[in-house]
């Protein structure tokens, strides 16, 4: 009887420690699979500060080329004020000029036309000359699209 | 007592986090840039009823066939402010293509 109790007794105790030791190694490992959870995270977040980073600079591109391409369209519509300008300033009539000083007329019409021309093939991706980057008086600017094709010169 | 204990804490286990994360990158488009334009200037003639038979006269001197395709004064004011509609449509179509270059391809550079 007493025998059989200690053997009952023996059994709990080897019973106890074997789930204990159990526990500890599911513990450990635990613990192990926490730790990496943990450095998952912290990179995870410092992707996401990365990100949002990106995301800043990329709205601040956006805004720049929005600007840039909003200030393009101004001063291509200010070219083409200033080309009504020219026709019908101070209630110039062109035809009359034309009848009154023909050969003149002829001559600026004929400028004024391959200055034109030079304009389209800028505005289609042509590079600019040293003469006209370097353009800053109106007597050597391109006078019918000055704003494309005179990067330096100021209106005055 | 032990069949429970084992049964109890596998239970409760923590699971490992798993990120997965596949990028496939778009083929690119590479499209070439269009060449730009070299036009051909052109040469206006100016003719009023002053000076009309003058200007046929010397079209036929340069060896020219005497015809002239003729706008009015107000036609040619359209025509001069069609064409920098035009001018002004294609520098802002091209510049818009550049912007985009920069930024999509720019960004291609960075995740490289």
């Amino acid at each position: 009887m007493f025998g059989s109790m200690r053997m009952i007794m023996i059994g709990v105790m080897v019973a106890g420690l074997a789930g204990a030791g159990a526990y500890v190694m599911k513990l450990r490992s635990d613990n192990a699979t926490l730790k990496a959870n943990q450095i998952k995270l912290e990179s995870a977040v410092t992707e996401q500060k990365e990100l949002i980073e990106n995301q800043k600079i990329d709205f601040k591109k956006i805004l720049d080329a929005n600007n840039k391409i909003n200030q393009l369209v101004n001063v291509l519509k200010k070219d083409l004020e200033d080309l009504d300008k020219r026709f019908n300033k101070k209630n110039r009539d062109v035809g009359k000029l034309a009848i009154q000083r023909t050969e003149t007329i002829e001559r600026i019409t004929n400028g004024a036309s391959a200055l034109a021309t030079r304009c389209i093939e800028i505005a289609s991706g042509s590079p600019l000359t040293d003469k006209e980057k370097n353009a800053t008086k109106k007597s050597e600017i391109n006078s019918e699209c000055p704003s494309i094709a005179n990067p330096n010169y100021i209106p005055y | 007592m032990l069949t429970l204990t084992i049964f109890l804490t596998s239970c409760a286990g923590v699971k490992q986090l798993e990120i997965f994360k596949q990028e496939v990158p778009r083929e690119k488009l590479n499209l070439n840039s269009p060449k730009p334009l070299e036009l051909e200037n052109l040469r206006w003639i100016i003719i009023t009823s002053n000076n009309a038979e003058e200007v046929f006269k010397k079209l036929e001197e340069q060896g020219i066939d005497p015809v002239l395709w003729g706008l009015t004064d107000k036609d040619f004011e359209l025509l001069a402010k069609n064409f920098a509609r035009i001018r002004n449509q294609l520098k802002i179509t091209n510049d818009l293509l550049d912007k985009y270059k920069e930024y999509y391809e720019s960004e291609e550079i960075k995740d490289e």
